[in-house]
């Protein structure tokens, strides 16, 4: 029988296969990852510190100087949109691969869900364009909006619960998901880390009973955030994108915002993977194959953003009435054709030709690379689609189309810094989460470990996975 | 739980060949009873073409009815074969093994007949030839290649075609299987369509990177079918909720539920009346209920999004149109009975275990589901046509004529009636993809539980 056989080439050969880390080696490396910090890492923090509070500065300073012109606004509706998307698609793209029982997903749970902690910077950025929002009602008109006949200010409303809700849940999911680590903290390391580890701990020994209410924690907070997740990328695209211009009318365009988010997740994960491989030294626990599906996984998404991106373009260029061409004329042929043609490029057409390559995929740098590129290119997508957005004068929002397309707006001094300070206090989010929790969790890393075992297979190496209920 | 057994080869060969070297005895009468409706159906189609469309019920301002809906609904039926077979092989899903022929076949049958339904409802069919020909020869006047009903017929071909080779290259170790085990002229037969195939090494990956390649080869056109087919109706601004952006997708993930369901229908007929119990196991339905399950509600959240989009623009006819849909008879009961059975019945019964491992019960919630998705393709093609500039003299609605509805039943018979013709032939569980599952899955201790486990490329 093929099982025998397998079983018999296993003990064979079991020596010339690579060993497996012992589980309380796991336990204890990956619980040392937090402790101390290296110089180049303090220095990226400052860094990042110094950037963060001048783009809050600068936040600030843009509201007392520019808050009666909505549309000087666009750089920022934008950024809100890249941080919803990276931050809020990362935890979800995590999550689907464990309810489809991958196994090579475990490493990267961690990683992942740390990213809805940035979700802070979400709802900072959200804060000034709720205020410059202009009501459903205006000067007596009801412009058009998915809230019909709804209160005046429910858009406003409804976006901030939308993502109060959505970084509860977020940080719901890693907290569930974090339990058995804390308590490997409480046991293998000292002071405040210990302390924390035994408080967030709350009694944890790893009772069948615990890591059954574990498992089914860990699935409705999943649930719930990739609810809540399609919920706010519907608000947040129609409330601070398509409702500010007259006569867009595009059903697909909060899916197309969904899979870019899911695609900047995942590119986001690949980078953050990236660098804790390289700097925290962690080649043991991340194995190539973890890129490897994740790069799957980022050209299937890359695929699909183009399939959602042109979906919606052919009607416009095929349908030509009033309303057709005036969306286009704003959205891709207008103000911001340099940063359309370069959205395509970075973000479809490049990563398309790298990570076509099978080579690439099974390649730690080469997938960074890819990653990188995407990430530019959805910060580009963005600013292509909410700049004209917000640049269209609100005296016109109640016209059935758009008449005058409005010019090119360039950010200006407050703009690059806000968009450069969101983006650095997010990173710095993560990079000090690191030093709270390990990277990694220790709980995947040994249950990885635990179910799969690489064997000798006739002539060649192959891994045994086991796929429990 | 794993209900997987261990079966030798020669069992497997046994049982999976039994439609080939045996013939059971429900299969002559059914093939029979079947070739008969499908002759009713051809004659009808004849009578139809000799008289003229006049025959239907197709009448000014709904130029498109019955037959362009189950025009639509076969080709999206045909979008199960490479859901199952090219999507779980490149996530090599283990428990598609047994899924994928019959899947791949539902798609080349479906797509089959799918073609007929346009090029009877053009009338008089030869003027199909205008699709490439110009209408006049002498002044070059040709026809508008841009159109999607120009690209529909190309994406339908090609995906024929493709789908066509994915189901020849995966037959090819069981026709060899067939060849050695019949003599006389099926033997010539398998002798010529096996290729020369011995099994050896070279043959095995030259099979397997074919597979590989036509399943991601396969993907695009398998996805571009069904949004040429919603780009028929989307690029039309004239009729009120064709025109919208999020039609493709929702059309391509309406046919993978549809689709899927097809396929669920189909895996329990062939347990059933092949006595394949040992292959087709309620963890198989299990695992495409699941699938259903996240297909279905996906496909809801695109219906939403049409439903609110198509609102959100706040145009008199549009709302007008909604109305007529969700409320005005006899429109509102299509519509109710579409949500039943489409979503509202199946997807919460599919949430109990007990409901996905009931082989009877996924059967008749399967069928719902296809019942819903015609009345979808229904709805969303008919209502927007019949409140488009209607006449003073326009007092009646579009009523399907018995002879289009004899001709969408005889679209069911014939699909089946070759499914149960290809039976005879070749088998319909890919014998290779069984063997090889026995061979990659086992059973690992971990702790005291034993845990199923599957065998996968190392790094």
């Amino acid at each position: 029988m093929a099982s025998e056989a397998v079983a018999q080439g296993h003990e064979a050969e079991h020596h010339a296969l690579p060993a497996q880390v012992a589980p309380d080696v796991v336990a204890r490396e990956l619980v040392a990852t937090t402790m101390g910090a290296s110089g180049r890492f303090k220095a990226i923090a400052w860094t990042l510190g110094v950037l963060s509070i001048a783009g809050i500065v600068a936040l600030v300073l843009k509201w007392l100087d520019q808050s009666d012109d909505s549309t000087r606004w666009g750089y920022v509706a934008a950024l809100l949109s890249f941080l919803l998307s990276v931050a809020g698609g990362a935890p979800m793209v995590a999550m689907a691969p464990v309810m489809a029982k991958a196994n090579w997903v475990r490493p990267v749970t961690r990683i992942a869900a740390m990213f809805s902690f940035a979700s802070i910077v979400t709802i900072i950025t959200l804060i000034p364009l709720v205020a410059i929002l202009p009501p459903l009602v205006t000067e007596g008109a009801r412009r058009r909006t998915i809230w019909f006949e709804a209160p005046d200010y429910s858009p406003h409303i409804w976006s901030i619960v939308g993502l109060v809700l959505l970084l509860i849940t977020g940080i719901g999911l890693f907290y569930s998901a974090a339990i058995p680590d804390f308590a490997s903290m409480r046991d293998h390391s000292m002071g405040w880390r210990q302390r924390w580890g035994k408080k967030f701990a709350r009694g944890w020994v790893g009772t069948d009973s615990q890591w059954r209410t574990l498992r089914m924690r860990i699935g409705m907070f999943g649930t719930f955030y990739f609810l809540i997740l399609v919920f706010v990328n519907f608000l947040i695209t129609t409330d601070f994108g398509q409702s500010m211009v007259p006569g867009w009318r595009d059903a697909i365009f909060p899916m197309y915002h969904s899979i870019s988010s899911f695609q900047a997740g995942v590119a986001a994960i690949v980078i953050a993977l990236w660098a804790a491989r390289r700097y925290m030294h962690l080649e043991k626990y991340v194995h190539v194959d973890a890129f490897w599906s994740l790069g799957r996984l980022l050209f299937a998404l890359t695929l699909l953003w183009v399939y959602f991106f042109y979906s919606s373009f052919i009607v416009f260029w095929y349908g030509r009435s009033a309303t057709d061409i005036s969306t286009l004329n704003l959205l891709i042929r207008g103000p911001m054709m340099y940063a359309f043609i370069a959205a395509i490029i970075l973000i479809w057409f490049v990563p398309w030709w790298i990570l076509i390559w099978n080579k690439v995929r099974r390649s730690v740098n080469g997938m960074a690379i890819g990653a990188a590129v995407i990430l530019v290119g959805v910060l580009i997508d963005r600013i292509r689609i909410f700049v004209p957005a917000w640049s269209v004068p609100p005296d016109q929002i109640h016209e059935k189309w758009l008449t005058k397309i409005p010019g090119t707006v360039y950010p200006d001094i407050f703009d690059i810094l806000i968009m450069a300070g969101g983006i650095s206090l997010a990173v710095l989010i993560i990079l000090l989460m690191t030093r709270v929790i390990p990277v990694l969790s220790v709980w995947q890393v040994q249950e990885f470990n635990l179910l799969s075992k690489p064997i000798k297979y006739v002539r060649g190496q192959a891994t045994m996975i086991a796929k429990p209920d | 739980m794993q209900q997987r057994r261990s079966l030798d080869q020669a069992y497997t060969n046994r049982k999976l060949l039994n439609g080939q070297l045996d013939t059971p005895k429900w299969w002559a009468p059914t093939v029979i009873v079947l070739g008969i409706l499908v002759l009713i159906g051809i004659g009808v189609i004849s009578v139809m073409i000799n008289k003229g469309l006049g025959v239907t019920g197709l009448s000014r301002p709904v130029f498109w009815g019955l037959f362009i809906t189950t025009f639509v609904f076969w080709v999206g039926i045909s979008h199960a074969g490479i859901m199952i077979s090219a999507i779980l092989r490149l996530t090599q899903a283990e428990w598609r093994r047994p899924v994928t022929r019959a899947a791949e076949l539902l798609t080349v049958f479906s797509l089959l007949t799918a073609l007929v339904f346009p090029l009877i409802h053009a009338g008089r069919p030869w003027r199909i030839a205008y699709w490439i020909m110009p209408y006049d020869f002498g002044r070059g006047i040709y026809p508008n290649i841009r159109s999607p009903l120009i690209m529909d017929p190309v994406a339908i071909g090609t995906y024929l075609t493709g789908s066509t080779l994915f189901l020849y290259v995966a037959l090819l170790p069981d026709l060899a299987n067939l060849r050695d085990r019949t003599k006389g002229w099926r033997n010539s037969l398998y002798t010529v369509l096996a290729l020369g195939w011995r099994g050896n090494p070279r043959q095995w990956k030259m099979q397997t990177v074919g597979g590989i390649l036509l399943s991601a080869l396969m993907l695009p056109i398998f996805v571009s079918v069904h949004s040429i087919v919603s780009w028929d109706f989307a690029v039309v601004p004239a009729v009120e909720g064709w025109h919208s952006t999020i039609f493709a997708p929702y059309f391509v993930i309406g046919a993978v539920h549809s689709g899927v369901s097809a396929v669920v229908t189909m895996m329990a007929l062939m347990r059933w009346l092949w006595k394949w119990d040992d292959f087709i196991r309620p963890e198989h339905f299990d695992a495409l209920a699941r699938l259903l399950i996240v297909v279905a509600t996906g496909w809801l959240g695109f219906t939403f999004l049409e439903l609110i989009f198509a609102l959100y623009g706040q145009d008199a006819p549009e709302i007008a149109l909604r109305e007529m849909q969700m409320f005005t008879w006899p429109w509102n009961m299509l519509f109710i009975i579409f949500f039943l059975t489409a979503y509202l019945i199946p997807v919460p019964m599919w949430l109990f275990k007990r409901v996905r491992t009931n082989i009877a019960l996924m059967f008749w919630t399967s069928i719902l589901v296809n019942i819903g998705m015609w009345l979808e393709r229904f709805l969303i093609i008919v209502p927007g046509l019949a409140r488009r500039t209607p006449f003073v003299y326009t007092w009646d609605s579009y009523r399907p004529s018995a002879v289009e509805w004899t001709i969408f039943i005889w679209s069911f018979a014939w699909v089946t009636f070759l499914m149960l013709l290809f039976s005879k032939f070749f088998p319909l569980v890919p014998l290779f993809e069984q063997k090889e599952s026995q061979v990659f899955t086992d059973d690992v201790m971990i702790g005291r539980a034993k845990v199923p486990a599957v065998l996968r490329e190392a790094d």
